[in-house]
C-alpha cells in the first residue's frame, strides 16, 4: 500500500475524512511528528474489504424497513400483505422504523450500531426493467446514459491501472475482487475487461481447495470429446487465476462461529470471511440472492409475516449476522463493511396475486462495525407517492461515493471521476452531530437566518479546518461551495439550499463544533 | 458397412457444423445453414473448389509485394510480420474452403521455419509451393518441397555436397515426410543424403536480387550407386552425372519410398489426426487407414480423393466423434472471429486496421503456443505428430490464455485501426427461431455454438443462472419485446446485449467450447 492510500484510510478511521482546500494539513504538523508515525502504524490494518450483497429481483423495501409512523396508510396501501404493526421488530432509538419480523439478525445488528439504513434509495428518471436497472446500478451511469464499465471496476482501474494485464506482481498478488459465482458482474466491468475474478461456486471453490464437493458433475459421455472435456474441466480448476494464492488464504482461513446450512447467500459469506481471515488482499467480494422479483404470493394468504419474502429476508438476515459475528470472533471486524443493493424497489401498493410489482426506491443497509451514522433519510411519506412508487430521497451514487471515500479511501477527484460527477457523500461512516452544541463564543456565524452568503469567523480557525458539513435534517451532506477568507474566516455560499435548518458541523485542530443554521427564502 | 463408405443422407445442422469445423477454421451460423440438406459429397465439392490465388503480402512501407523486392535488411522483421499476418488474414476471411486448413497441415507437415530461414521472401514462395500441391499430388509435392529453397536452407539439403554429405534432409524426409520412423535403416539415410547431393538455394536475403531460385550443382553431386537397405528391397539408385543427375535420382528416390506401403499409411493417419481423432485404433488403423491408404497408393498419390472419401466417409460422420478434437489455438482464435463474420481489413487500403488485428490474432496463437511458420521444432505441432496427444494444446497456462482471449472478444476492447471487435449478439441471437424464448435461444445457440450436445441441465443451467440469472423466465421474453418494440433505443438495447454478453461469455469459458 502507498502513502496514499494508507493515508486516506487512516484518516477515514480518525474521522477526517474531508479537507478543505489542503487546510487541514497544518494539523498534522510535519510529516514526522508522533501523529503521522501513528497513522504510519495503522497503514497494514487498515486495509478495508467491502463485501456487496446484491439482491437479484427487485426487493420490497417496504416491508423491509417498516414506516411504524405511518401504519395506517401502508395498511391501506396493501391490505392483502400488510405486516401486523405488532410483529414488526422494534429498533433501539427509533421509533418511527421497524424491521420485517424474519429479521432479528439485522435487528440485534443495527441495535448494535453495525446497520445503517438508507431509506429511499433509487436515482432520478428510474428504470422498470430488470436488465436495465440493474445495468444502471452496476455501471453507476444515468437513466438515460449508457456505459459498458462497472463503477466497481472503474476504481479498481484508476487504484491498480491496467489490471488484470501484469498482475499478479509481488505486491499485488491477490485478485483485487472475487465474485461468488458463474460469471462476473458488470459492476466490475473494467476498461481492459472484467477485475473480478469468479469462483464459481461454494461446490467448485470447494474442489478448488480441496475439499469434496457436495454435488458431483454429471460425468461427460466415454467419448473422444468427453475424455478431453473431462480433462479440460480439470485444468480449469486449476487454471482460476490466483487459484494457489486463494487456496493458500482458504487453508489458512477459519470461520470460527457455525453457519446456518440450507442458507445459500451465508454459505457464500462463509467463503467471504474464511478468504478474509486468511489474509487474502482482496478490496471487493461480490454476493448474491436471487429470488425477490415477487410479483404474486409474496407472503402467505394466512399469515403476511410468512411467505417467500419472509424467506428471502430471513436468509439475508441471518445470513449478515452470522457473517458479523464471524468477523467479530476472527477479529476482522474492523476492516470489512457490508451494503445490500437490489436493482430497484416495488410498489408501495399491493396487487391482487399477494405479491408487488416493479417500482422505484427503496431502502438499502450498509453493515459493519464502521457505520457511523445508523438511519440515513427518513421513512418514505406514503402520502406523497408517484404512481404509487416511492420517491427517492439519496441517490445510489451518494452510496457509493460513501464507500469509495470514506470506507475503501479513495480521493475525491478520483471518486468523481468514477462516478462520472461529485456526488454528496452520504455521511454512513461519519459521526453525525445531531445534538446541536452552542458554538464556543471564540467562532461566529452570520447573518443566521441566512439567505445567500455565510461567513464563519473566530480565532479557533488558525488551528485549521477540516470536515466542516452542513447536514440537512434527514442526515444528508449538502454539498455548498467554500471560501477561506482569511486564516480565521470561511465563507459558505447557501444559495442552493432549500429554506429549512441545517447543522453545521467543522472540525478545527482537534476541537468540534456545531450549530444550527436557518436558511429563509 | 465398411467406416470408408460413403455417407450419403443430407447432413443436418450438426453434421453440416462438424464437417465445416473439420475441414475449416470454423464455420459462420450462415455456412452451417447453407450446407445443412447438402449431401457429403456436394458439400465436399463445395468445399474443394478451388479458390483464387490470393495476392501476394506487401511491403508495409511501400505496399509493394516484397517477393518482387531485393531483401532489406531494414524491412526483415516487418516482412516476417507480414507473411504470417497476410496468412492468418487468409484463414480468417476465406469461405467455406478447405485450402487454408490443407495448407497449414501441409506447413505443419514440411515444415521450415523464420526462426531458421530469416527471409519472407523464402518463406512466402514455400507457402505459394504448399498451396499448389495442398489438395494435388503428393509424389510433385515431395519432390517440389526438397528442392524448395527454403526447405534446402532449413533443413541444411544446401549444405549436402559430395564428400561431405548433411543427411538432415534425407532422414527428415523418411522419419518425417513419407514413411515414418522404424521404416528404413541408418544406411538408408546415407544413401539417400548422397541421392540428394547439389541441390542449393539461390538469392537467400540477397540485397541486390529479386530472384530466388533452386540450382543443381553437378560437380557436387555424388555420381557413384546408392544401395539400400531390405526395407526399400535392395533397391539400387544408378550414380548418374550431369545436369539432369539431380532430377532422375531424386524422382527415383521419392518412387522407391512411396512404393512402400508404409508410406501411404503413414500420411493417410496423419490427415486422420488432423481431421479426425488423435486415437487410431487397431480397428479403424485395419479398416480405415488401411483402405484410404490403399486409394493413395492406387490412385498415384492424388490427395483430393483420398481427402474426399475421409470427409464423406460413415465413419467422419459417426456421431461419437464430434468434439474429438481439442481445438488448436487457430481453431480457437481464427474460428471465433470466422464464427461472428469478422474480416481481416485489406492490407493496402487500411493498413494499419489489418496490421492490428493480425497482430493481435497473431499474439494469442503464440502465447496458446501455435506459431505458424515457426513450430518449436522439425515435428511440428505435437497433437498432430504423435497419436493421443491433443490435451497438450491445454494446460491451466493456455486454458487462463483462452479465456483471456475470449473474454476480450466478449468485452469488445480490442481496438484495429478505426474499428473495434465486437461480436453482434442480437443479430446472433436473431437468427434463432425464438429469440424472445429462452429455451429456445439457449437450446439453438448450443447446438451451433459446441460440437457435443449439452445436457438439458446445461441448458437449464445457462438460461436460469447465466442469462437470466436469479430471474424467473419469463421476465427474458418481457425484456426481448420491450426491445424489439424500440430497437433504436440504446437503454433497451443493452439491456438485452448485456445478458447475451454474459452468456457468451460464458459460453465461450465452458470446456465444450474448446472442442471441435
Amino acid at each position: 500500500m502507498d502513502r496514499r492510500h494508507f493515508l486516506q484510510h487512516a484518516s477515514a478511521s480518525l474521522l477526517l475524512p474531508v479537507f478543505i482546500d489542503g487546510f487541514g494539513a497544518k494539523a498534522f504538523g510535519s510529516p514526522n511528528s508522533a501523529f503521522m508515525q501513528t497513522l504510519l502504524q495503522l497503514a497494514t490494518a487498515t486495509d478495508r474489504v467491502l463485501v456487496m450483497i446484491q439482491l437479484n429481483g427487485g426487493n420490497d423495501g417496504l416491508n423491509m424497513v417498516v414506516p411504524l409512523d405511518q401504519m395506517s396508510k401502508y395498511t391501506a396501501l396493501r391490505t392483502n400483505i400488510a405486516l401486523p404493526e405488532a410483529k414488526v421488530l422494534k429498533l433501539t432509538g427509533n421509533l418511527q422504523t421497524g424491521l420485517h419480523p424474519s429479521m432479528t439478525g439485522l435487528q440485534s445488528l443495527y441495535n448494535e450500531g453495525k446497520v445503517s439504513i438508507v431509506h429511499s434509495v433509487s436515482y432520478p428518471t428510474p428504470n422498470f426493467s430488470h436488465f436495465r436497472a440493474s445495468d444502471i446500478w452496476f455501471t453507476g451511469a444515468d437513466s438515460s446514459q449508457v456505459l459498458t464499465t462497472g463503477w466497481a471496476g472503474r476504481y479498481l482501474d484508476a487504484e491498480w491501472p491496467g489490471y488484470p494485464t501484469g498482475y499478479p506482481t509481488k505486491d499485488v498478488p491477490d485478485p483485487l475482487a472475487i465474485q461468488i459465482g458463474y460469471i462476473t458482474s458488470t459492476a466490475f466491468a473494467g476498461p481492459g475487461g472484467p477485475m473480478a475474478v469468479a469462483i464459481p461456486n461454494p461446490d467448485t471453490f470447494a474442489q478448488l481447495v480441496g475439499d469434496k464437493p457436495a454435488i458431483d458433475l454429471a460425468p461427460p459421455p466415454n467419448t473422444p470429446a468427453g475424455q478431453h472435456i473431462t480433462y479440460i474441466r480439470q485444468q480449469q480448476l486449476s487454471s482460476v487465476a490466483y487459484a494457489s494464492q486463494i487456496k493458500a488464504a482458504a487453508a489458512k482461513g477459519k470461520n470460527l462461529v457455525t453457519y446456518p446450512t440450507g442458507n445459500g447467500l451465508a454459505d457464500q459469506l462463509k467463503i467471504v470471511s474464511r478468504l478474509i481471515h486468511g489474509g487474502l488482499q482482496t478490496r471487493v467480494y461480490y454476493v448474491t440472492i436471487g429470488g425477490f422479483d415477487t410479483h404474486a404470493s409474496q407472503t402467505s394468504t394466512t399469515d403476511t409475516t410468512t411467505g417467500a419474502h419472509a424467506t428471502l429476508l430471513k436468509t439475508l438476515s441471518d445470513a449478515i449476522k452470522v457473517f458479523q459475528d464471524d468477523l467479530r470472533v476472527q477479529g476482522t471486524e474492523d476492516r470489512v463493511a457490508g451494503m445490500t443493493f437490489s436493482e430497484f424497489g416495488r410498489r408501495a401498493i399491493s396487487n391482487a396475486s399477494y405479491g408487488t410489482d416493479h417500482g422505484v426506491a427503496a431502502p438499502l443497509f450498509v453493515f459493519g462495525k464502521g457505520v457511523k451514522t445508523t438511519v440515513i433519510g427518513k421513512n418514505p411519506n406514503l402520502s406523497d407517492l408517484d404512481n404509487n412508487n416511492i420517491k427517492m430521497q439519496t441517490d445510489f451514487r451518494q452510496v457509493y461515493a460513501a464507500l469509495l471515500t470514506d470506507w475503501l479511501g479513495a480521493g475525491k477527484p478520483e471518486v468523481t471521476s468514477v462516478l462520472q460527477k461529485s456526488f454528496d457523500i452520504v455521511p454512513i461512516f461519519q459521526q453525525l452531530i445531531t445534538a446541536t452544541e452552542p458554538l464556543a463564543s471564540a467562532l461566529r456565524l452570520y447573518p443566521n437566518p441566512a439567505s445567500d452568503r455565510v461567513t464563519l469567523e473566530g480565532d479557533v480557525l488558525l488551528a485549521g479546518v477540516s470536515n466542516l458539513q452542513v447536514v440537512d435534517p434527514s442526515g444528508r451532506v449538502m454539498g455548498v461551495p467554500i471560501n477561506r477568507l482569511s486564516d480565521r474566516a470561511l465563507a459558505m455560499d447557501v444559495q442552493s439550499l432549500a429554506a429549512g435548518t441545517y447543522v453545521v458541523a467543522l472540525q478545527a485542530g482537534d476541537q468540534r463544533f456545531s450549530t444550527r443554521m436557518l436558511v429563509a427564502r | 458397412m465398411a467406416l470408408t463408405d460413403p455417407y450419403r443422407k443430407p447432413l443436418t445442422g450438426q453434421q453440416a457444423a462438424h464437417l465445416l469445423r473439420r475441414a475449416t477454421f470454423g464455420p459462420s451460423p450462415a455456412q452451417i445453414r447453407q450446407f445443412t440438406g447438402l449431401t457429403p459429397q456436394a458439400a465436399v465439392t463445395t468445399l474443394l473448389t478451388t479458390p483464387a490465388t490470393p495476392t501476394p503480402p506487401v511491403d508495409p512501407a511501400t505496399l509493394k509485394p516484397f517477393n518482387t523486392l531485393a531483401f532489406d535488411t531494414v524491412q526483415a522483421t516487418a516482412w516476417q510480420n507480414a507473411t504470417k499476418y497476410w496468412w492468418l488474414g487468409l484463414m480468417v476471411n476465406e469461405g467455406p474452403s478447405l485450402r487454408e486448413k490443407m495448407v497449414v497441415f501441409w506447413q505443419n507437415h514440411f515444415v521450415s521455419t523464420f526462426g531458421v530461414v530469416a527471409d519472407a521472401r523464402y518463406m512466402y514462395r514455400q507457402n505459394t509451393v504448399l498451396r499448389s500441391h495442398a489438395v494435388g499430388n503428393f509424389r510433385a509435392f515431395v519432390i517440389d518441397m526438397t528442392k524448395d529453397p527454403a526447405m534446402l536452407r532449413y533443413l541444411n539439403g544446401n549444405q549436402n555436397v559430395v564428400g561431405k554429405p548433411n543427411e538432415n534432409y534425407a532422414r527428415e524426409l523418411q522419419e518425417l515426410f513419407t514413411i515414418g520412423v522404424g521404416n528404413y535403416t541408418e544406411d538408408d539415410v546415407k544413401a539417400a543424403a548422397r541421392v540428394l547431393t547439389g541441390w542449393t538455394d539461390v538469392g537467400y536475403r540477397s540485397t541486390t536480387s529479386v530472384d530466388i531460385s533452386t540450382t543443381f550443382r553437378s560437380a557436387q553431386h555424388d555420381g557413384t550407386d546408392k544401395v539400400f537397405s531390405a526395407a526399400y528391397q535392395n533397391k539400387v539408385i544408378k550414380g548418374r552425372t550431369g545436369t539432369t543427375a539431380g532430377d532422375t535420382e531424386l524422382g527415383e528416390l521419392v518412387d522407391m519410398i512411396l512404393a512402400q506401403p508404409e508410406a501411404s499409411r503413414f500420411i493417410v493417419r496423419k490427415l486422420y489426426r488432423w481431421f479426425i481423432n488423435s486415437t487410431i485404433t487397431a480397428d479403424i488403423e485395419q479398416n480405415f487407414i488401411e483402405p484410404l491408404a490403399l486409394q493413395f497408393r492406387q490412385g498415384g498419390f492424388e490427395i483430393k480423393p483420398v481427402v474426399t472419401t475421409m470427409l464423406t466417409s460413415q465413419h467422419f460422420f459417426d456421431d461419437a466423434l464430434r468434439g474429438a478434437i481439442v481445438k488448436s489455438p487457430l481453431e480457437l482464435n481464427v474460428g471465433t472471429l470466422r464464427y461472428f463474420g469478422i474480416k481481416a481489413p485489406d492490407a493496402v487500403t487500411n493498413q494499419s486496421g489489418f496490421a492490428q488485428l493480425m497482430a493481435f490474432v497473431q499474439a494469442r496463437n503464440v502465447e496458446q503456443q501455435q506459431n505458424i511458420m515457426d513450430q518449436p521444432t522439425v515435428f511440428g505441432w505435437r497433437p498432430y505428430y504423435d497419436t493421443g496427444f491433443y490435451d497438450l494444446w491445454i494446460n491451466s497456462t493456455t486454458l487462463a490464455l483462452r479465456g483471456y482471449f475470449t473474454d476480450q472478444l466478449t468485452a469488445g476492447t480490442v481496438k484495429y485501426g478505426v474499428d473495434k471487435l465486437v461480436l453482434d449478439l442480437i443479430a446472433l441471437a436473431k437468427l434463432t427461431s425464438d429469440p424472445s424464448d429462452p429455451v429456445k435461444l439457449i437450446d439453438e445457440w448450443s447446438a451451433l455454438f459446441f460440437a457435443v450436445d449439452m445436457t438439458q441441465s446445461q441448458r437449464d443451467f445457462l438460461i436460469d443462472n447465466v442469462l437470466i440469472s436469479g430471474l424467473p423466465r419469463y421476465e427474458w421474453n418481457l425484456e426481448w419485446q420491450t426491445y424489439m418494440s424500440d430497437p433504436t433505443n440504446k437503454n433497451k438495447q443493452m439491456a438485452v446485449n448485456t445478458k447475451l454478453n454474459t452468456t457468451l461469455q460464458y459460453m465461450f469459458r465452458l470446456a465444450e467450447y474448446q472442442v471441435c
